[in-house]
């Protein structure tokens, strides 16, 4: 089966090929080499967009291959930018906290330290207290722990709670945003212990590697991500393919059909939702790093409807669809909104792009949906269709 | 007391008009040596008298006389107010007004009031104050001596009621006179009785007299003192931490102070001696343990103060009663007072209770508003429309366009309800047939395209109005609130809204249950197979179905405008909310909308009572509890029986 599953999908190999020459030109053209044709903020773009493939195929196994359409996949990657976030910020403040004790005259005790840390990073929400949520901080392992299991637990959880009582369809969607909107209020308070709507900042600051440039450390978060991108591409495409894939995609073209042959739905879909959980965490874990700060409006209800705005543009249940909508449109997105859009004079009306990039992207997204249900990823279809 | 009283009788039985022909000029000549120096028995005369007047200039007389500006002057005997400038002495005459300028005080006498007559002249100045023809300067008055309770104002404002005109000013003056008689009685027998009279009156002002009178400090002794009235003896551990007790006792100087680890700190740092402190080496430092020891070293040699170890402030703990004791040393009257807050409390919350009802009831019926358009859409056509909430933006939106070309607020509500359910039903129609039609069977993407098309409006909305927001006014004959006691009130919107809310829940009953449309819908919401085949056009009562719950939206969206802002995010504020509302009452039905609607806005506001200082956290509860509760009711409160439930 592991044999033939590459030979049966060329299309992994592809990607992956491209991927890797993509990453390799990227590396040569950085700022590292010298060559400095790509900027390191455009590094950091392009790391944070593969990124948001990433999480853009986790929705798509999610959605476009076992029809759970869930409003809540970018409060996973929320979730593990915040964890890796907490380690980040902590090791960073101890890193400070101990340079500014070694000039005094006599060696702090461990109490001292971490009140010191405990109101440089709580003094913002007028608190010194550590909360109980940071108990692991300190432990880079232990946070890369919680990168997993936290999104993982919850998304368990939660699927266990709604799948077992037969939620389905969009009523599922709706208890997923409730649950997003949830965890965004929550997050949002002064004494969540994550720092209020003020989230965790400076996390583009990697302890231990001080001395390091930006340029190197963006370049290292880049590749990472496009490793992370293919690793994740190929266990997803392994897992859609097979007989494992053929059950996910009966229970989205018919679910009953599929328990009535014998099969433990349940079970699938809580499988399908929690891996696809943990791997938005992980990007969430890498591209928060190269954004260097979280707060919980990243969170919020409208982060999770855009992700699937990008799957959906991108094309529903073809990997690479994903791939290409979470980049083509997350790009676009920022080149209208960052000013990069000549603004268009009609005479009468100037459109500025920042307020009308939305529009656009409002009502291309209908036509989209009603005119290419397969959406970018179709047009390969075209294309192999007038070789055959 | 007694003379105020008479004092306060004459005033309202003489009428001002049959002494017009005296001058307050004429009534200081008679007192002339009481005016100059005045004491505390011969004031008594002048004052009766100037009262008894009722003319308008005794206010200032008196006023510039407790100010020591009154003069005489010698030559005539003449009494003014003087006014000092740089260089000379302007006389004001007391009735007329007109002035005199003069070089300097050669030949004039001042009038010099000691400090008894200057609060008796006070007295009598609030009890002008209290008696005033002008309503307006008596009601000042009165909020004056509610602003800062004094003893002295006691017998003026008794004496004032009785001849107090207005009868709602008469009841604030009784209340009034009522709480300076709790705190300031002069017998026992007074107070308890002002107390008493207290117990069946909710307002903040009366609590907090009682709690003044309850006022209570924290103490400690040896042992509990006999006269003391101890308001209740603390336990250590359960009234008060440890740490507290001894702070207190440190503070009331029967302890010696603990050395704070900062402290210890300190004089580690400043008897550092060759790289050692105590014996100990400063490397060694980083422990407490490490400190301590080190510190006890430098205590051992006399530089600094010892520690206080825990046995010893235990023991000092244990040697000592920690009490509250009232500041009101007489037992009886704290006693009375407890018993009448206990008493107005009970009532408080139970008029609390009955406050929160109503709350709960105003924000459930704005939920139905909300939500009852999306229940039709979603129940009819099982159509999640996410440009609902975009639909009630439009319709605030709609009211606030209105009142620009409209000035008159009534009747631009009157026109705007319509016109908003026009504008949002066309749209909805338009949606209908240019969007949802071709996406029927395939709900997850309608779901998805209705939120393209919300994206897009929020954004439109924000360009075409801007990001500030707009504000509908609400006509005049909505303002204020009804209020039924001092704890409560509802503010008139909020009812219109509750109004409104009945009014839809009765009119899509109608619609539903009693005409040919209502028949129609639905007979397609239970099969739409079925229905076509009676003769029933499926696509034209989607249209209007959807059409229907959009206008609804659209004039839910002006009455939510007319009690928060409009901006362009509102719609997204109610959007979630209107979908818990739907799933949580039971798809397709008005009465599981109805109870959605009154179970989230109870749950809401039952959950912001039980923590009222965060919002945030009572939303993030109830939307827990919402998705806990869909668990055991995955169809909602009232679910659809039969075929129409299938999915």
């Amino acid at each position: 089966m592991r044999k033939s599953f590459l030979a049966e999908n060329p299309s992994v190999l592809w990607f992956i090929a491209i991927l890797a020459v993509f990453t390799l030109v990227v590396t040569l053209l950085s700022e590292v080499t010298g060559v400095g044709l790509i900027s390191t903020s455009f590094v950091k773009t392009l790391g944070k967009t593969l990124c948001l493939c990433l999480v853009a195929i986790a929705m798509d196994v999610v959605w476009g291959y076992c029809g759970i359409l869930s409003l809540g996949h970018f409060a996973f990657f929320g979730i593990g930018g915040y964890a890796i976030g907490m380690w980040l910020m902590y090791a960073r403040t101890e890193g400070i906290v101990i340079e500014s004790f070694a000039g005094q005259p006599i060696p702090p005790t461990p109490q001292e330290v971490s009140d010191a840390i405990g109101n440089q990073i709580f003094g913002v929400v007028g608190s010194s207290e550590f909360p109980l949520i940071w108990g692991f901080a300190d432990s880079l392992f232990l946070q890369l722990l919680m990168v997993v299991l936290v999104p993982g637990l919850l998304a368990l959880v939660f699927g266990w709670l709604a799948f077992r009582s037969r939620v389905t369809g969009v009523y599922l969607s709706i208890l997923t945003q409730a649950m997003t909107l949830a965890l965004a209020l929550y997050l949002f308070q002064n004494d969540s212990g994550l720092r209020g709507n003020n989230g965790l900042s400076g996390l583009q600051n990697i302890p231990g590697f001080e001395d390091a440039s930006q340029a190197s450390i963006s370049i290292v978060f880049f590749i990472a991500s496009a490793v992370a991108l293919a690793a994740g591409y190929v266990f997803f495409a392994w897992i859609v393919s097979g007989k494992m894939g053929s059950v996910i995609k009966g229970i989205r073209d018919n679910e009953a059909r599929v328990r009535f042959l014998g099969y433990h739905v349940e079970s699938y879909k809580l499988f399908v939702f929690t891996t696809t959980a943990v791997v938005a965490g992980i990007a969430g874990a890498l591209y928060y790093p190269q954004a260097g700060i979280i707060n919980p409006g990243e969170i919020a209800p409208i982060a999770s409807i855009y992700l699937a705005v990008w799957v959906a543009i991108g094309g529903r249940g073809r990997l690479y669809g994903a791939v290409i909508g979470a980049a083509f449109v997350s790009l676009l997105s920022s080149w209208f909104t960052g000013g990069g859009a000549p603004d268009i004079n009609l005479g009468f009306y100037v459109i500025q792009w920042t307020d009308w990039w939305l529009v656009l992207l409002g009502f291309s997204f209908v036509a989209v949906t009603l005119f290419f249900p397969k959406g970018i990823g179709g047009l390969f279809d075209l294309l192999v269709r007038k070789q055959s | 007391m007694l003379r105020l009283l008479s004092l306060a009788l004459s005033m309202c039985l003489i009428l001002p008009a049959s002494l017009q022909a005296q001058t307050l000029q004429d009534i200081l000549q008679t007192h002339q040596d009481e005016v100059l120096s005045p004491g505390r028995q011969s004031v008594g005369v002048v004052l009766d008298d100037l009262v008894a007047s009722g003319l308008p200039q005794a206010l200032p007389f008196l006023e510039a006389w407790r100010d020591r500006e009154i003069v005489q002057r010698d030559s005539d005997g003449l009494f003014f107010r003087a006014i000092e400038e740089d260089d000379a002495i302007t006389l004001v005459d007391l009735d007329t007004g007109t002035t005199i300028t003069v070089a300097n005080d050669d030949g004039l006498t001042e009038a010099r009031p000691n400090g008894g007559v200057r609060r008796a002249i006070g007295d009598a100045l609030v009890q002008f104050q209290l008696s005033d023809p002008d309503i307006t300067k008596r009601q000042a008055a009165v909020d004056a001596i509610a602003r800062s309770m004094d003893a002295s104002q006691l017998g003026p404002l008794q004496a004032s009621i009785a001849g107090e005109p207005d009868p709602s000013l008469k009841d604030t003056k009784e209340r009034l006179a009522g709480m300076l008689a709790v705190l300031f009685g002069e017998t026992q027998e007074v107070r308890i009785a002002a107390i008493a009279g207290m117990a069946d009156d909710l307002s903040v002002d009366v609590r907090a007299v009682l709690n003044t009178v309850l006022s209570t400090q924290p103490q400690v002794a040896v042992a509990l003192p006999d006269d003391a009235n101890v308001a209740q003896v603390l336990t250590i551990g359960a009234d008060l931490t440890a740490q507290e007790a001894y702070d207190r006792l440190v503070a009331a100087e029967l302890a010696p102070a603990l050395v704070t680890s900062a402290q210890i700190r300190d004089a580690l740092v400043a008897n550092i001696e060759g790289g050692m402190v105590g014996g100990v080496p400063v490397s060694a430092l980083n422990t407490d343990a490490a400190r301590a020891e080190a510190y006890d070293a430098l205590a051992g040699q006399g530089l600094v103060a010892p520690r206080v170890t825990p046995e010893a402030q235990e023991a000092a703990i244990a040697a000592h009663v920690f009490y509250l004791q009232y500041d009101e040393p007489d037992p009886v009257i704290t006693d009375a007072a407890e018993q009448a807050l206990a008493a107005v409390e009970t009532r408080v919350a139970v008029s609390q209770g009955i406050d929160l009802g109503l709350d709960a009831l105003s924000l459930a019926s704005i939920y139905f508003l909300a939500a009852i358009g999306l229940a039709i859409t979603f129940g009819v056509m099982g159509v999640i429309n996410m440009a609902h909430g975009e639909f009630i933006m439009m319709g605030a939106y709609t009211g606030f366009v209105v009142q620009q070309f409209v000035p008159d607020y009534t009747l631009s509500i009157i026109i705007a309800l319509p016109l908003a359910f026009a504008i949002t039903f066309g749209a909805g129609v338009a949606m209908e047939r240019l969007v949802i039609r071709h996406l029927y069977h395939r709900p997850l993407e309608t779901l998805l395209a209705t939120f393209g098309i919300s994206i897009a409006l929020q954004q439109l909305a924000k360009n075409i109005f801007g990001t500030q927001a707009r504000p509908l006014t609400s006509p005049e004959w909505l303002d204020g609130a009804l209020v039924f006691n001092d704890v409560i009130a509802i503010s008139y919107i909020r009812i219109a809204i509750f109004v409104l809310a009945l009014l839809f829940l009765g009119l899509i009953l109608f619609v539903l249950k009693r005409t040919r449309l209502g028949l129609e819908v639905r007979a397609v919401t239970q099969n739409p197979g079925m229905a076509a085949s009676m003769g029933i056009n499926p696509d034209k009562i989607n249209m209007l179905t959807f059409g229907l719950g959009s206008g609804i939206a659209g004039i839910a969206g002006v009455a939510i405008g007319l009690y928060a802002k409009v901006t362009s995010e509102m719609g997204a504020d109610y959007i979630v909310q209107s979908f818990m509302t739907v799933v949580v009452g039971g798809v397709g039905n008005v009465w599981g909308t109805l109870a959605g609607a009154s179970l989230i806005g109870f749950l809401q506001k039952g959950i912001e009572w039980l923590n009222p200082s965060n919002t945030l956290a009572a939303q993030t509860y109830m939307i827990l509890f919402i998705i806990l509760f869909i668990q055991f009711r995955p169809k909602g409160i009232v679910a659809l029986k039969g075929r129409a439930a299938a999915d």
